[in-house]
């Protein structure tokens, strides 16, 4: 059974992961942080008592439970929102109050003896990176994901996914690929 | 490493530079997220240590959980000791209101002629002949 200390030792190595892994589902990083927070809680509740070994793939199930959930749920909040609008005035003064600044984020950076014209470029770079892995079909991304930055084997990738260890395989490699190309496309040498 | 490997490891490189470097807001709510499924995490994990604990103090020490009837008397013993308590108070009433009667009764008897008997049943005259008596 994973300690109290281990438990979080453990959420806080995922937590970031889990993230960034949500939000190229979802594409919302409120929506992401919510998913990530369920599945989080989903763990502790019901999973708290099982041995530390087992908790990497238990979350993945979780949150990729969780994130599909959503997308059920965002689709039956849509039809009643289609059917509700066409009987609602259309409101266009909606965002006239709203002040940009509110919705604009401060970065923190640490990194020292890096010019600002590298900082800019490598961030380019990592988000072009980041846009590519988003721009992945579902299924390639998830298995890509799970595989090569969760660290989960072909198996338990397989059993988090819910298909055969061949189609991960497949997946991944196809996600590569793809990646690979589309990297090469836009000038990044990996 | 073969080249799917290699590309993929680069690849997961920059994907864990790039959460290096999350808006403080963004890392901020998550470790608000993790310390609340933590607390709910808790009660499951107390629960389970002291099941544990005490079945352990079972295996180590037998079984000294006290009988069904001592367990009983244990429920039983503060119900009869209120009632016990009640008919008490109410006896030491009766007892209370007898010797105010008595008293009346008693001033009734050797009492001047000139108080009306009347007045006797009142109960403002019997506490007036205890407060005179003081």
């Amino acid at each position: 059974m994973a300690s109290r200390q281990e438990l979080s030792e453990f959420l806080k190595s995922i937590e970031r992961r889990a993230f960034k892994q949500a939000v190229y589902a979802v594409r919302d990083n409120e929506t992401a942080l919510d998913v990530v927070q369920d599945a989080m809680f989903k763990l502790a509740e019901k999973y708290a008592d099982k041995p530390l070994a087992e908790l990497p793939l238990l979350f993945q199930r979780i949150l990729q439970n969780t994130i599909h959930d959503h997308f059920r749920r965002q689709k039956v909040r849509n039809l009643w929102t289609t059917l509700l609008s066409s009987l609602r005035p259309s409101d266009e003064s909606g965002d006239a109050d709203r002040d940009v600044l509110e919705s604009m984020e401060v970065e923190g950076d640490t990194r020292q003896g890096e010019s600002a014209a590298q900082l800019v470029e490598r961030e380019q770079i990592l988000r072009m990176i980041d846009d590519e892995v988003q721009k992945l079909p579902p299924r390639q991304r998830e298995a890509f994901v799970m595989r090569y930055w969760q660290d989960l084997d072909v198996a338990e990738t397989a059993i988090a996914m819910g298909c055969s260890e061949g189609s991960v395989k497949t997946h991944c490699s196809r996600a590569t690929h793809t990646l690979a190309t589309a990297l090469r496309a836009k000038g990044i040498t990996l | 490493m073969n080249n799917e490997q290699l590309t993929a490891h680069q690849i997961r490189l920059a994907l864990d530079e790039s959460i290096d470097h999350l808006p403080f807001r963004i890392t901020q709510r998550l470790e608000q997220s993790r310390i609340a499924a933590l607390a709910r995490a808790m009660p499951v994990q107390t629960e389970l240590a002291v099941n544990r604990a005490s079945s352990m103090a079972v295996a180590l020490h037998g079984d000294h959980r006290p009988s069904v009837y001592f367990r009983l008397l244990s429920t039983l013993a503060p119900i009869l000791l209120v009632v016990a308590g009640l008919y008490g108070i109410d006896a030491w009433n009766d007892a209370e209101e007898a010797a105010e009667t008595a008293d009346i009764d008693a001033e009734l008897l050797l009492a001047d002629d000139d108080v009306p008997v009347s007045a006797y049943a009142d109960k403002g005259f019997g506490v007036f002949l205890k407060n005179s008596r003081q």
